[in-house]
């Protein structure tokens, strides 16, 4: 025995089995197959970028953009029906009888992705239950960068996945930017002019606006806060760079059944008792306890019809598994730079899986609002009003909508259209409420010294490719971590990789760390997680202990 | 950006990179590592010990608080010259630099894993696979079919879209020619970058407008010191970017984190 282990043999063989080995099962191999393009429209944010999917038979491989690129998160969708966190099933049944219990009480849709022929089934629904339909914001403007010669941003990603990010690079060169924030951020970067401003001061630094030296040459001003529409009408931007949200045409008979839209925020505190949340594909997160804040306090239900359960499933009663883009068809809601009605579908890539159920089709059961085929009758709609063009993605052609018949159109839209009224006069932009709407007051820094500054995006589920970007690298800040200036971090005895926890007057948060000398000191940059903002949302007051 | 240049047996490809433009999104990162099959990162692998073909770093001027301003810098395999380091410490010969192309090409088949490539390399631009790739369940799927996974113990880079070469050169077969038509050869990072930062073309075409731009006021190349003779080209109209990439700041870590 000891003999043999002194030969060449038993290395020798180590040696081949782990060269041998390298060829075994574990390295998958592709799907071969015939190769063909097929188009459609990302829904993953209303900026609807046009598709093109470089398919093996049926399966998306690769997907690139046909005008301009795609942002990594569009570039990796065809990933996400097979992401291991996707919620495949829940408990339909029970959520439908828990809701049928609760009929002729206080119903709601909460909408986080408002705009699309599914908010018009929503709005229907709620119409004929006597319901109400909730959005993040009452009127949404449009803003028209084309017309802009300087834009003063305050915190606003604008060249950084804003709008439609084609026609951002298409209006860069015209216009000067001015960008305000705490951090250097991406737009900043490339900004013309960057003004750092204290985190957190944001509302104040707008209510300056007028004295600054460039307020005369402004020609929109971009940003959250209350006081940024008061500003733009001000400076005379409302009707040329700013207008109203446009909607592509809807029957009829659906403007006469809907529901108003109504602000979150206006609805009256613990007066809802269903609510029911279309979670996918949401563009936006309200923090769990301003939704708690409005719900009965006697036994309120939840329903969220989540792709995934790091969202609302972590605080509802049900959680209903949905489709989403690239699965299901649905249309885009229009960006936030559409002063124009514009319509595009997001044809699916890959089959529907099964299980899932739609919001859409619960509250139309429940209500009794027939919404199985919406889209094509909005489809119709727009045929039957004749005006505009479709763009279709494979050819790059674009063909007068009354050179069309429905059917052609309808299917136009679903090999990757999109329908364009270029001809149509911009709405004109209408302050509401919500829009001037007081400040909070800022929280004392007695006991929490640092200032939250909150990532731009709210991304939801993302492709596992996106390690890429906040693991193998630093590019973005992975949505479990935070940011920290070193002083800071040391102030905190926390170090770059550790973990800790993010404490502010709501609540608790366990967080990895990142010291970044590109944090402004005071402050500390948030991820995007469910769970983070919960807790800590933009310019709120915070610690961070070590644990 | 598509590439403007005719192949010819001389074809010296090559990239122009507008550091000026890149806005950091890290859409070429994903672009590429889906293109070319780089499964997503293991559990605990870091900037490190990850594997990714194209890197976005953030470079600063040194400055503190305001006076701080950034940069994307892209950095990929920069295709030295006929002289690669990586290319002369191979003891395998799984490294070479293609005569017809000037793409410097890695042969996983040939790789042993003893990394010498890994440490020669200036630019940091070559992964080690510390295990068999790995997807979740059902995203082997969406596997590209023109790029074989490499397997466990092999050293892996940028080989600027080899599988979109090839796939040219057949359409251009099929049709009877001998040269690719440009635009049937552009690398993922090119096509999926949003703010058109990258440009990609034969740089012994003198009409290409990666070779036009290769000359232009305010081109650098990466570590020109070390006279590797890199093909990719990056451009900025700002002082402190063009001194970056001549040497780190002594004792200052430019990458964020």
């Amino acid at each position: 025995m000891a003999g043999a282990v002194l030969t060449p043999a038993p290395w020798r063989l180590i040696t081949d089995t782990a060269l041998w080995s390298e060829n075994w099962p574990g390295v998958p191999r592709p799907a071969r197959g015939e190769i063909r393009a097929r188009f459609t429209t990302c829904a993953l944010c209303p900026a609807g970028c046009a598709v093109r999917a470089r398919c093996v038979g049926e399966q998306p491989v690769l997907l690139t953009g046909v005008s301009g690129g795609l942002c990594p998160f569009g570039l990796s969708a065809h990933h996400l029906p097979y992401h291991p966190a996707r919620l495949r099933k829940g408990p339909v049944a029970e959520a439908t009888a828990a809701v049928a219990g609760k009929a002729g009480q206080g119903i709601a849709v909460l909408d986080l992705n408002p705009g699309r022929t599914a908010s018009w089934s929503y709005r229907r629904a709620m119409g004929a239950m006597k319901g109400a339909y909730l959005t993040p914001q009452a009127e949404p403007f449009a803003y028209d960068l084309s017309a802009a010669r300087t834009v003063l941003s305050i915190g606003t990603p604008l060249l950084d996945g804003w709008g439609t990010p084609s026609k951002v690079n298409a209006a860069r060169p015209n216009f000067r930017l001015i960008q305000a924030e705490a951090m250097e951020s991406r737009t900043a970067m490339l900004a013309e002019q960057w003004i750092p401003i204290a985190p957190g001061s944001e509302s104040a630094f707008a209510k300056s606006i007028p004295q600054l030296e460039a307020a005369r040459e402004l020609s929109l001003v971009l940003g959250e806060g209350p006081e940024i529409a008061e500003i733009n009408q001000r400076i005379g931007a409302f009707g040329k760079t700013v207008f109203g949200r446009s909607e592509a045409v809807v029957p009829e008979t659906w403007t006469r059944e809907a529901a108003a839209v109504t602000a979150f925020a206006d609805v009256p505190d613990h007066s809802i008792a269903v609510l029911l949340i279309d979670e996918t594909p949401a563009t936006s997160y309200i923090p769990w306890h301003r939704i708690e804040q409005k719900l009965v306090r006697d036994n309120p239900v939840v329903v969220t019809f989540a792709a995934h359960r790091g969202g609302y499933a972590r605080h509802a009663q049900f959680a209903l598994p949905t489709a989403m883009y690239p699965e299901v068809l649905d249309d885009v809601a229009p960006a936030a730079d559409a002063i124009r009605p514009v319509f595009r579908l997001a044809a699916p890539l890959v089959a529907t899986p099964t299980g899932v159920v739609s919001l859409a089709e619960f509250v139309g059961t429940l209500s009794g609002v027939p919404v199985a085929n919406v889209l094509r009758e909005r489809a119709d709609a727009i045929h039957h009003a004749g005006q505009g063009t479709l763009h279709t993605y494979a050819d790059r052609q674009r063909t007068a909508v009354k050179e069309l018949t429905a059917d052609a159109f309808w299917k136009g839209l679903n090999e990757g259209g999109e329908w364009t009224w270029e001809d149509a006069k911009p709405r004109a932009a209408v302050m509401n409420r919500a829009e001037v709407r007081p400040v909070e007051p800022v929280e004392s820094p007695a006991d929490l010294p640092l200032v939250a500054i909150s990532e731009p995006h709210y991304a939801g589920l993302v492709s596992p490719l996106l390690t890429k970007l906040y693991q193998e690298s630093n590019l973005l800040l992975a949505p479990n971590r935070i940011a920290l200036h070193p002083k800071d971090a040391r102030d905190a005895g926390v170090v770059d990789g550790g973990r800790a926890m993010l404490q502010t007057r709501l609540g608790k948060c366990a967080v990895e760390v990142t010291v970044d000398a590109a944090v402004p000191a005071g402050a500390v940059q948030v991820g995007s997680a469910p769970g983070i903002q919960d807790v800590c949302g933009h310019a709120a007051r915070a610690k961070v202990v070590s644990v | 950006m598509i590439a403007q240049g005719k192949t010819n047996v001389a074809a010296r490809y090559g990239m122009s990179i507008d550091v000026d433009r890149c806005n950091g999104c890290g859409a070429c990162m994903v672009a590429c590592a889906a293109e070319n099959n780089v499964p997503p990162a293991a559990n605990g692998a870091t900037e490190r010990t990850g594997l990714t073909w194209i890197r976005v770093y953030r470079v600063d001027n040194g400055g503190e608080g305001n006076e701080r301003r950034s940069a994307f810098v892209p950095m990929l395999c920069q295709h030295c010259g006929k002289d690669a380091p990586c290319v002369a410490v191979c003891p395998q010969q799984a490294v070479d630099v293609d005569p017809a192309t000037g793409i410097v090409g890695q042969m996983p088949e040939r790789c042993l894993g003893c990394r010498y490539c890994m440490a020669a390399c200036p630019y940091h631009a070559r992964s080690f696979n510390w295990s068999d790739p790995a997807w979740p369940a059902g995203m082997e799927k969406t596997l590209n079919p023109d790029v074989a996974p490499r397997m466990r113990g092999v050293v892996e880079k940028c080989n600027l879209c080899q599988g979109r070469l090839h796939t040219a050169k057949a359409k251009a077969a099929m049709a009877g020619r001998v040269e690719i038509d440009p635009a049937d050869y552009v690398p993922a990072c090119v096509e999926a970058c949003p703010t058109r930062a990258i440009h990609f073309g034969n740089l012994n075409d003198a009409a290409s407008e990666v070779a036009q731009e290769s000359h232009r006021k305010g081109s650098f190349r990466m570590l020109e010191a070390l006279h590797t003779d890199p093909k990719i080209y990056y451009q900025s109209k700002k002082d402190w970017v063009r001194e970056t990439a001549s040497a780190p700041r002594p004792g200052k870590e430019n990458a964020r984190g």
